[in-house]
This record gives C-alpha cells, structure tokens and sequence, in this order.
C-alpha cells in the first residue's frame, strides 16, 4: 500500500525561545498508508491533538517535514493549508462544532461555500450523504434542538460532504454512551471499506482495541513510545 | 478656502486613506525587514497573517481611488457655478493650476493601486510567494504618493476663490489659447482622427495578435501600444470625440459627458479605456516575473483573461466614441 | 466570483441569525446619515429655491452708493443708461423694508411697476388703485386677513394707512415672495416718502446676455457712483452662502459621525466568543481567510446599505414632508418670516454619492482591522475545545 502521510522528525515547540517553552511533540516520526485505520492514543496533554492537527494541516510544525501525497506541506502559507483541508480531510471534532442556530442542512453545507459548486448543486450534495445517514428528514431542524448522537451524525456528514480522502476524528466517542459508540464503529467500518483513510485520536480502549483500529501510535510527553500494534 | 460638502468629504476620505496607506506602509516595512520564507517560527505565521490586512487595506484603498476619481470630477463641476464665467468642471479646474495636478495624481494612483492588487492577487496564489519583497517595496513607494494626492487637494481646494474670474471651456480649449489642453482642441480633426485611429487599429491587431500567440515580444509591443493608445485616446476625446458627443462644434470638455444631460455615457466610455489601457499593459509588466516558475503558471492561467477584459475595453471604449461619429447626425468632416 | 456570491448568501442569513446584535449599529448608523442627509438635502433644496426664483431677475441692477453705503438712485440716471448700446430698457423700482411690531417681523414693501418676478403666481388681483395691495402668503398667515380684509401699516409719522387686500401670492415655491406687499408705486412713495425723482434701484434689461459685463463696466464709467450687480453675481453669492452654510453644519455634524465610529470600532472589536469559535470552525473545515474576509466586507457593506438607504428616506421625509423642523431654526437668520416649507422634492445624484462618500468610507476604515483580525482566527483553537 502506498503511504498517504509520511511524517520525519516532526516537532512542535510553543513560545519558543521564550521562557515558557513547552514543546509538545518531539522529533515524530510515523507513516500512514491510504485505506489505513489508525489510532492515536495516549493520556490528555501527551500530544495528541498537537498532532491531529499537524496532520490535519491546522497548523505548521517548528521542524521537521510532513508529506502528504508527496507533497511536503509543511512550509504552505495559510491559505493552502486551508485548501487542502477542505480538499482532502474531514473532521469530526469532539465537540462537533456544528452552528448552533444553523440548520443540519445549513450545517452540512458549509463546507462547500469555499468551493465553485453552485448554491443548488451544494444543497444537493448535502441531502445526499444526509439520506445515507438517514437525517434527511430533519434536515430542516436547528442544531440546538438535536440529541448528542444525531450530532455526531451530522458532524461525520459535514465531514463526507466534500468527499475528502482522509477522516480525522478527535475523541468521537467521549461524549456518546456505549452503544451509540458502536454505531460510530460501524459507520467508521463502513467509512473505511469505501477506502477512506481514517485517524483518530482517542483515549477509549472501546475504540483502539476494536477490530477497527489496523495500527495504534501511543504517544507520552510528546513522543511514541512501543506499543504500535499492527 | 470653499466650504463645500464634496469637497468635505473629499478631503476627510483622502486623510483616511493617507492614515491607512501609513499604516500599511509601516506594517509593510517590517515584513519586507523580517520575512523569512523558510521559517516556521511563530513570528513568520504573524506576518503571513498581516499580509492579508495589507492586501485588504489596499484594496479599500484602490475602491476608495476609483470613486474618489470620480467624486472629484463631480464636484469640480458642482462647483463651477461659484466662478464667473467658469462654465463646467473645466473652468474649476482652470481656477488654479492645481486641479489639473490633482486629476494627474489621481490618475496615477489609478493605475499604481490596480497594478499592485493585481500582481498581489497572482503572488498569494503561488506557494512560494516570490514577490513579497518588490510588493511591500512598491506599497513603502507608492504612500508618499497618496500623501501628495491629499497635499495637492489640500492645496487645490483652500486655493479656490470663489471671485476669481476663471475662462470657461468654452475659451480655455478655444484654439486661440496656449495651455496643453487647448494645442490638443486646436490639432486638425483630420490628422488627429488619424493617428487615433491607427494607434488604435495597431493596439487591436496586438492585442488580437497576442490572444493567439505567446510571444513574449508581442507583450512588450502590447504594453507601448497600451499607454500610446491612453494618451492618443484622451487626446482624442477632446479633440473631437467630444465634438460629436456634444454635437456642438466647439465644445472641448472632457467632463462634461459625465453628466446626465449626455445620459452618463461618459462612463462607459472611460471605463473602457481604463480597463482596455490597465488589461493591455499587464501582460507586459508580467513578462519579467514569469522568470519565478509558480508565478509563470499563475500568469498563464490569467492572461487569456486579461487580454479578453482588454478586448471588451477597448470595443466598449470604440463602439461609444465613433458610434456617433458613424450614426449621429452631427459632421465635423467637410467643414 | 460564484464563490462570492454564495459568501454573500452566506453573510446575509448569519446577518439575520445575529439581527438583535447589529440593529442598534444600524439605528445608529442611519440617524448619523439622516441628520448629514437632512443637511445636505436642505441646503441643496434652499439654493434650488433661490437660484430658480433668480432665474427671472433682471440681468442688472444699478444701485447708487454714497459714503459707501446704498442709497437711493436719481431717477434721470436710467436717461442716461438708455442710451447706452446694447440696453433694451431700464426700469426703476420702489422697495423697501418695514417693521412690524405686531408681529414683530420684516415685510418688504415693493411698488407695482418694481416688481419683475412671476405674477401669475397670484391668487386674486394687483392692486390698481393706491388703497389696495397684495400680499404674500406669509404675511397673510401672519396677520390672519384673507382677500378682501385691510392691512394696516404705519408710516413714519406714525399715522395709520390701510390698505385693502385684492390678492395673495400662492407661490409653489416661495423663498422671495413670502414676505412681501405689494402695492401701487404712488402709495409706496407716499408711504415711505420718497421723492419722485429718485428710486431705490434700477434695472436693466440687455439684449445680448454676452455684453451684460461690458455694460455693467460701461455703466460704472459714465456714472462713477453707482455699483452694478449682475445676475450671475448674485447667483454665485447665493450659491457660495448655501455652501458655506451646509459646509458649517456638516462640520458640525461630523461630530455625531465621529460618535458613530466610536461606535462601530468597538462593535467590531467587541465579537463574542461564539462568534469567534464560529469562524475558527468555518477556518478549520477550509474556509480561507480571504473567505471570511469577504464575509466581513459584504456585512459592513450591507449594513451600511441598510443604513444608508433607511437614513436617506428619513432625511427625505424630514425636509420635504415635514419641512425640516430640526434644522429650521439653524438656518432662519436673515428673516423673521422664514417661508413655512414646502419645498420642491430636489435630490441629485451628486447630493447621495457625496453622502455615501462621507459616511460609508470611515466604517468601512474603522471595521477593517477588527474584521482582520477575526479573520485570521487560528483554526488550530478548535481542535483545543
């Protein structure tokens, strides 16, 4: 399989030179082939989500390269990182993140706008993956008065509507009860046998020891220790 | 000094992009002292972000340019009524050599700030941005312009007596007088018609010439001909453009036509010259830059564009000043 | 540009999510351009009056000054104008001005054979024998007779003259005639106690519009103690005095706009969190930040539209239905008996693209660095809560 994400001796230092100093991640190295599910697990403050969201290209390392399909975007000013974000990920973040006075389908729109699909087309596509997820018919319901699980649902929809080729969901079950996390599961099963790359980074042994998971990166005090399993 | 609201809000509009040129300047000055493509520090991602308010800065800065060109020309003509004898925007002009400046500095400004939107908007569109120090270079270059732009109306506007006896356009573009403005009234229409129309036939036949090929020369050629055509054109509408828009033997002001009594048709006409002038010399001034590899595929990727929004120009610039030469039923020829 | 257009969609429903937020900005925001707008308007509206009703004034007017002050003209000096090439005629007028202490108020006496302006805008007659007179409608409001009541004046020596009124100028517009009595000019003479041979001023009417400055330095000559005034001299005055006088309350005015920058400052500055985690989330699913800066231009342009557009209808009704209460009294000055206002609806094109220059330009230069710095929220923020 060919690697999707190739990551060297990547670091991440906050307030550096300054007397504050943190740095949260140090020299990573890891790759991650497409089709690929991983998890990235490891306590709160370990460098996790540092690392989500330099894979995620939310952000630029202090050193070190990361290759996303062969190509080193570690050094892209803003506005590409931004392109490819909408272009090639989907995020489902721990919080959702949805807009709480939008509409689901509003919501599930919105990342569409930096696009060139017109308005109509973009509707279009949004009720599509609504209908796989079978939230078609609240479409027209303000977020604020939807349940967790049917969030976490319409936050994974906004997350395929740009059909990206890499899923990353930080913490997606903490906020879910044993079974809705099940589900999640399947979706993600299911997600991944379309060929979708996913990441995520997680602290429930639910997730990371589920057959889902292919490979697991732990991470402690900013590093991988062993504990890869494959 | 006239108290007048355009000239209020003239005045006030220009301070405020002059405080806001300043402001960019300085934050330009230290990108270009700081900038450092390859580094991942913190301070790089803060300049990165403050590129963004500079290009947003200039191109309210650019709007403000285009209506503050027009604001100008509009009051001048609101104003003439305070001078005896000033009969349209001309005459407030005349009023004291300043204005002309001022209309000349504005057209610069014009011209400096569409430029430099345009080749900002190429360079964020490159990953390497290669043009970020002659940016910020030319933006440190192009405030102290924007100071004399408000200087000049300072100067032309507290100036203004409003007892002056100033000559209209009537004899200020009569072929009796000695400025500029009145040598290009008094050319023969013969030979001006002339020479307009083929400086203008040669720009098109480049124009076309360089839709089809991609010779690097033609650009070159395409940049000349552009400024040629600016001047001839502007020559031209005084000289006899105007003549048959106003239908009126003697009736040189190259203002005039921005008024309603001429339904506004000097917008257009002028639009399209602008756009045909601005459109027709970037392909030129973007012949050196296409040495930086990322800039090349950006400019190859706009050029067939601007040489259309050229061609649109200059047809909208054509179609109105010589449809009433061939459909009007005024004749200068044969008098 | 698609891209644009659906920012802006996108702009104008997160506009009406947030309405409560900005519709205190934008009730501000239009009161600052109705009271620059109410400004504007009036005084292009007042020049309009003036300058319209001056359109029928004679092309000159020859007044005497002795010891520099205007005084009363000899009469056989319109013999001598006569003569003059290029006059077409010359015409004495009686006028003057007259105290009221009843209603403590100006009116301006002019004699019949005086006045050159429109008479057709008169309801009823002129006078045609000295004990009648007309008048204009402001006095008639003031003293409350109609046609076929007496006005009753007092001369210098205190006795009682009455006249009796044959007709009302109704003008449609009517700045000049508000004030005025007319009467036949033997009675004005009487009145005022004028000698035959002299007049208040003269005018004259030329041929030739071209040769009235020749004329006007012709007269001068020949009778070395008169001053001419053109028309175009006295249009330019009136045009310099309205300016002048919108100028000053503009300036004035730019006070209640400096305030409302004030306000839209630290309105842009002061975005809420859920605001801010809005954009980070918008950045973080691969919005670029020359996306959200295009959302924050289209909102200040909207705004300002809305604004705009409400403002100037405000300003419209304030000065033409309501005939500008407001400001009235700022402008009152040069006549107790102001005109009550129905002004001519007069708006160019020039008037809004001036008020709009004055008033969208410094919100969208105090807008701008707090919408910047929206705009280059870190999506990486999100990912932390």
């Amino acid at each position: 399989m060919s690697s999707i994400l190739i990551v060297e001796q990547l670091s991440r230092i906050y307030h550096r030179h300054q007397p504050d100093e943190i740095a949260a991640l140090r020299e990573i190295s890891l790759q991650i082939s497409a089709g690929e599910v991983v998890a990235l697990t490891g306590p709160s403050g370990s460098g996790k989500t540092t690392l989500l969201s330099l894979l995620g290209c939310m952000s630029r390392p202090t050193s070190g390269n990361i290759q996303l399909r062969n190509r080193n975007v570690s050094k892209l000013p803003e506005r590409f990182l931004a392109q490819i974000r909408r272009e090639t990920f989907g995020f489902v973040f721990q919080q959702y993140h949805l807009l709480r006075d939008l509409s689901v389908l509003e919501n599930v729109m919105l990342p569409l706008y930096p696009s060139n699909q017109p308005l109509g087309e973009m509707k279009k596509t949004a009720i599509k993956i609504l209908e796989q997820f079978e939230l078609a018919g609240m479409m027209k319901k303000k977020i604020k008065q939807l349940s967790g699980g049917e969030q976490q649902r319409i936050a994974i929809s906004r997350a395929l509507v740009t059909n990206p080729e890499i899923i990353i969901a930080d913490e997606p079950t903490a906020h879910l009860d044993s079974e809705l996390s099940q589900d999640l599961l399947q979706i993600l099963a299911k997600l991944n046998q379309s060929g979708k790359t996913i990441i995520i980074a997680t602290h429930d042994p639910g997730v990371y020891q589920s057959s889902l998971i292919q490979r697991r990166f732990n991470l402690r005090h900013g590093q991988l220790v062993e504990g890869q399993s494959s | 000094m006239i108290l007048h609201p355009g000239i209020l809000s003239l005045l006030c509009g220009s301070l405020i992009t002059f405080l806001v040129m300043l402001f960019a300047s300085w934050l330009g000055v230290r990108i270009l002292l700081r900038w450092d493509m390859e580094s991942s520090s913190e301070e790089q991602l803060l300049l990165e972000r403050k590129t963004w308010l500079i290009s947003t800065l200039l191109n309210y800065a650019l709007g403000f340019q285009v209506f503050s060109a027009v604001l100008f020309v509009f009051t001048a003509e609101d104003i003439h009524q305070l001078f005896v004898g000033a009969m349209c925007a001309t005459g407030s002009l005349n009023a004291n050599l300043v204005g002309w400046l001022v209309l000349l500095v504005k057209g610069i400004l014009l011209f400096a700030a569409a430029f430099w939107v345009v080749l900002n908007r190429l360079d964020q569109r490159t990953e390497d941005c290669p043009l970020v120090r002659p940016k910020y270079l030319a933006l440190v270059l192009v405030t102290p312009l924007v100071g004399l732009d408000l200087y000049l109306q300072w100067l032309y506007f507290s100036g203004l007596q409003p007892e002056v006896i100033t000559s209209c356009c009537g004899s200020l573009f009569s072929a009796e007088g000695e400025s500029v403005a009145s040598e290009l009234a008094g050319m023969p229409v013969k030979q001006s018609m002339l020479l307009f129309f083929l400086i203008l036939g040669s720009y098109l036949i480049i124009l076309v010439a360089c839709i089809i090929s991609k010779m690097a020369a033609l650009r070159h050629l395409l940049f000349i001909a552009s400024v040629l055509m600016f001047f001839v054109s502007i020559g031209a509408v005084i000289s006899f453009i105007s003549l048959y828009i106003y239908q009126m033997p003697s009736h040189h002001c190259p203002f005039d036509m921005l008024q309603a009594n001429y339904n506004y048709i000097g917008y257009p006409l002028y639009v399209g010259l602008f756009s045909a002038t601005l459109y027709g010399m970037l392909p030129g001034i973007c012949q050196p830059l296409r040495k930086y590899e990322s800039l090349q595929r950006e400019i190859d990727s706009v050029e067939k564009q601007w040489l259309l929004f050229a061609l649109v120009g200059v047809l909208i610039f054509l179609a109105i000043s010589c449809g009433q030469m061939l459909f009007g039923s005024f004749k200068l020829l044969g008098y | 540009m698609l891209r644009q257009l659906k920012i802006l969609e996108f702009t104008l429903s997160s506009l009406l999510r947030r309405k409560h937020k900005n519709l205190s900005l934008i009730a501000v925001y239009t009161f600052t351009i109705a009271t620059l707008g109410s400004v504007l308007f009036l005084t292009h509206a007042l020049k309009l009056e003036a300058t319209g009703s001056l359109t029928t004034a004679p092309d000159l007017v020859i007044q005497r000054v002795a010891a520099g002050r205007h005084d009363l003209i000899p009469t056989k000096y319109a013999e001598v104008i006569k003569k003059l090439p290029g006059v077409e005629s010359v015409t004495p007028r009686i006028w003057g001005y007259y105290y009221d202490s009843l209603i403590k108020a100006n009116l301006t006496l002019v004699g019949t054979n005086s006045h050159q302006g429109k008479l057709d805008l008169l309801e009823g007659r002129l006078p045609n024998n000295p004990k009648e007179c007309a008048i204009g409608i402001g006095v008639s409001k003031a003293f409350g007779p109609a046609i076929g009541d007496n006005l009753v004046l007092e001369d210098s020596k205190k006795s009682r003259i009455v006249f009796s009124i044959t007709g009302i100028f109704r003008a449609e517009s009517n700045l000049l005639t508000n004030d005025l009595v007319v009467l036949q000019e033997m009675a004005l003479r009487d009145f005022f106690t004028m000698s035959p041979q002299l007049a208040t001023d003269l005018v004259v009417q030329v041929h030739n519009q071209r040769e009235v400055k020749t004329l006007a330095k012709k007269i001068k000559y020949h009778l070395p103690d008169t001053r001419p005034i053109t028309r175009e001299e006295i249009l330019h005055t009136y045009d310099t005095l309205f300016n002048w006088r919108s100028g000053m309350m503009l300036a004035v005015a730019v006070a209640a706009l400096i305030a409302f920058c004030i306000l839209a400052w630290d309105k842009a500055t002061g975005i809420s969190a859920e605001e801010k985690q809005e954009i980070g989330i918008l950045k973080a699913i691969g919005w670029e930040t020359s996306d959200v800066l295009a959302v924050k231009f289209w909102e200040g342009l909207v705004i300002s539209l809305t604004s705009f557009i409400l403002g100037i209808l405000a300003a419209w009704i304030h000065i033409f239905v309501f005939g500008a209460p407001a400001l009235v009294p700022l402008l009152k000055g040069w006549s107790v008996l102001f005109p009550e206002f129905q002004l001519t609806p007069a708006v160019d094109f020039y008037q809004i693209f001036t008020l709009a220059f004055l008033t969208i330009v410094p919100y969208l230069a105090c807008t701008v660095i707090p919408s910047w710095k929206t705009a280059v929220t870190d999506p990486e923020h999100v990912m932390r809560g």
